[in-house]
């Protein structure tokens, strides 16, 4: 097995949770990256409380599967607090240490998080 | 095989590297480390101007690499070389000094959609500034009598394929006899001949690292006709004629455009590399690559999955491949590139190498994994990548029978 691409990560990059877009009433967060990740998550919120969220896009296996295991962190978290995360708790989700490069496409779910 | 490795220390510090990185940057040979190392222990003055031993040998190394380039690229005159910070400094210079002062409101440029950024946004940002016409084109590229710049690569960044400058120059030149065409070089330089002068090109640029050299220095070939239309954009010492309190008047020929100290260890290294290509001889060179190019290319196709960008083996292309795999659960170029160097210490890039519009055009916006080969390359190195490619299919559950086959 390799350090890196563990189970977990690989189950999220090909089998994800939450693909997908939710429709009416919601808020959605974009990012294009210069690396050609795209990323869109839309969210349900109600009382502060995300109730549901997905996303759509496509990119590199790290970032992809990062989205997936934050969002099924995030959903019933108030949006203060999950703008309060921080990358280092993506990769305690992930379970794997990340050289800076790859940092980067971790923290792109995140980042579009904290766009809403 | 010739073995050409002992040349480049890099690979005693690092034995295990697999470098296939050669289109972002080549790795340096000893003896132009040597040559750089001289400079900065026995005679590192600044050059012109400075009465002394030391700083008249300086400037005597230093212009003797003008004339060694010039005939490198089969310039007519030394005076058409003019020493710039690299490839992207080369184009911004034709664009700030020619573009600026000869197009006018309406001109058409003309750029491929093969070209690297550093030969696109450039012209993008002088069509924006002097609201000229920009157009990008892909396969013909439909001169004009308007087309008054043509802007193109020798050898794409990203594809490999050798843009035949000559016969492409001559077409352009039937139709508009003063379109001004710039060459972007900086592929062809260390793998190829050039010959500026056969080419009928106006500028030719390239980069001192992507051919053996340092960083931080590379050149600006301005045919003489073409270089009295340019009006120098940076200005300070070494770039003068006369100054008073009220007006300046400026220097002949390159020394026009190389204002301040030049990086001139780095301009010396750079002769030393051009040494080391004569040396090993620019015949050798390119039949090394072309077979390893082809192994490549040929060890790439064997397994399923992976595709090339461009053409397959041919006399077109040179050693730069960028790979891609349409199956969304095989990850990216980000993926491949990180396993490769992680687990096999092979060095390949990964994304859109600095060509976003191509990508676009392929449709494989997601990027490629590009692999670029150097004199220093061998069969092993390939084999390590292909090995590398084959682990990759198996952590993303995408191995097949035929893999196993060749890489158990």
């Amino acid at each position: 097995m390799d350090d890196l691409y563990k189970e977990i990560i690989l189950d999220h990059y090909q089998h994800p949770n939450h693909l997908g877009k939710i429709v009416g009433g919601v808020e959605v967060g974009e990012v294009n990256m210069s690396c050609g990740d795209k990323l869109k998550i839309s969210v349900k919120i109600k009382d502060g409380v995300i109730i549901d969220a997905k996303f759509e896009g496509g990119g590199c296996a790290i970032s992809m599967a990062a989205v997936d295991i934050l969002l099924d962190k995030v959903i019933g978290m108030k949006l203060v607090d999950v703008k309060k995360m921080s990358g280092n708790e993506i990769e305690k989700m992930m379970g794997v240490e990340l050289t800076p490069s790859r940092k980067k496409c971790a923290y792109l779910g995140l980042e579009v998080l904290k766009k809403l | 095989m010739k073995n050409y490795k002992k040349l480049f220390p890099i690979f005693k510090n690092n034995p295990t590297l697999h470098y296939l990185d050669s289109a972002a940057t080549s790795l340096k040979p000893q003896v132009v480390l040597d040559k750089m190392m001289d400079y900065y222990q026995n005679y590192s003055a600044n050059i012109h101007r400075g009465l002394y031993p030391i700083s008249e040998k300086a400037t005597t190394e230093y212009e003797q690499v003008r004339n060694k380039v010039a005939k490198f690229i089969g310039a007519k005159f030394e005076g058409e070389i003019i020493f710039t910070g690299g490839t992207t400094a080369s184009i911004n210079m034709v664009a700030r000094s020619w573009g600026e002062n000869n197009l006018v409101k309406g001109d058409e440029i003309v750029v491929t959609v093969a070209e690297h950024h550093s030969n696109f946004v450039p012209w993008q940002q002088l069509a924006k500034r002097k609201s000229l016409k920009l157009r990008v084109t892909s396969y013909e590229l439909e001169i004009t009598k308007n087309t008054k710049l043509l802007a193109i690569n020798h050898v794409s960044n990203v594809l490999g394929t050798v843009n035949n400058i000559k016969e492409i120059i001559k077409k352009a030149r039937e139709i508009n006899p003063n379109i001004c065409v710039v060459v972007d070089g900086a592929q062809a330089v260390a793998h190829m001949p050039v010959n500026v002068t056969d080419l009928d090109c106006d500028f030719y640029a390239f980069s001192g690292h992507k051919m053996y050299g340092p960083t931080g220095v590379g050149v600006l070939y301005a045919k003489a006709n073409r270089q009295l239309e340019m009006k120098p954009d940076n200005f300070g010492g070494g770039m003068i004629k006369e100054v008073t309190t009220e007006t300046s008047t400026w220097a002949e020929g390159p020394e026009k455009f190389e204002a301040g100290t030049p990086p001139i260890g780095e301009v010396i290294g750079l002769g030393a590399a051009v040494d080391f290509i004569n040396e090993i001889g620019m015949k050798n060179i390119m039949a090394h690559e072309k077979e390893l190019t082809d192994y490549l290319i040929e060890s790439i196709l064997k397994y399923g999955r992976i595709k090339i960008l461009g053409l397959g083996i041919s006399d077109n292309r040179l050693g730069v491949v960028s790979m891609y795999s349409d199956d969304k659960q095989m990850g990216t170029s980000h993926d491949f590139s990180d396993i490769l160097g992680r687990k096999f210490n092979v060095a390949v890039r990964a994304g859109h190498h600095c060509a976003m519009p191509l990508h676009t055009k392929f449709g494989v916006e997601t990027g490629t994994t590009r692999a670029s080969i150097g004199i220093y390359n061998d069969k092993n190195d390939i084999d390590e990548l292909i090995k590398g490619l084959i682990y990759a299919k198996d952590i993303f559950n995408c191995i097949e029978e035929g893999d196993k086959k060749f890489y158990g």
